[in-house]
């Protein structure tokens, strides 16, 4: 009997949850041209999650690495919703640094 | 430094159960007509690999099933509940050969063929003539 993989199913349906949080709110401030600076510190946190001995530690912050990479995915069609109108739509947004460079690279949409 | 591989594990099962989920609920509701079908599959197989992530001793093993498990639950809400939703709303294209969608199209104005996510973000949000536009023919 083991409780872990339940725990951190449940847990990783809470960070899932939190997914669909920042990514509306993170489009509808910043905007979807934030989507390589997510990905990149989604993949910072999986390779970091490598290096962290406590079980529930690693778990966590891999879980929420993959979270943060899905929502990276995501943020184009969220900025789509926004247009369209299923969202409250901001039109001043903090763009990130390099907006204009990242524009010209193909926003990933799975 | 000894590498710990279950940070790494969960974030595997967390991204492919979400892309996976995520591709399949919208084909699957997409095709199927008796929908009450999948979605107990997937609900049988998620409670199936909670209990299989509780029964195992090994860690990975068990976070693999745990996570997976989950997503398979959430996927069976989304085939059940939330993905017909978004056809009633317009939020996902209704299918004319799946005679749900063809119930759903006659009972639901918003309801529509289009696929109206299929666009790139121009940053100002559409009129409602442009929306109405869009609903019709696509554009």
């Amino acid at each position: 009997m083991n409780w872990f993989g339940v725990l951190v199913g449940l847990a990783t349906l809470c960070i899932i949850g939190l997914g669909f949080g920042w990514v509306i709110r993170g489009e509808r401030y910043l905007g979807y041209l934030w989507w390589p600076y997510t990905m990149g510190l989604g993949i910072l946190c999986v390779l970091g999650s490598l290096f962290i001995s406590n079980s529930w530690g690693s778990v966590l912050l891999g879980a929420f690495g993959a979270s943060l990479i899905w929502g990276s995915t995501e943020l184009k069609e969220q900025a789509v919703r926004g247009d369209l109108g299923w969202y409250p739509f901001l039109e001043k947004k903090k763009l990130p640094p390099f907006a204009d460079v990242i524009k010209k690279w193909k926003a990933p949409s799975l | 430094m000894d590498i710990n591989w279950l940070g790494l594990a969960s974030a595997l099962a967390t991204f492919f159960g979400v892309w996976i989920g995520h591709v399949s609920v919208r084909k699957i509701e997409r095709e199927v007509a008796r929908i009450w079908i999948p979605a107990t599959l997937a609900l049988l197989f998620g409670i199936g690999l909670e209990l299989a992530s509780f029964r195992t001793s090994n860690l990975i093993l068990s976070t693999i099933c745990g996570i997976i498990g989950v997503t398979l639950l959430w996927d069976a809400l989304e085939l059940a509940v939330r993905q017909p939703k978004r056809i009633k709303h317009g939020h996902a294209p209704a299918n004319p050969n799946n005679p749900r969608h063809v119930q759903i199209l006659a009972t639901h104005p918003e309801a529509t063929t289009v696929d109206v996510l299929n666009r790139d973000p121009r940053g100002t949000p559409y009129t409602s003539a442009e929306l109405n536009s869009i609903k019709e023919h696509g554009v």
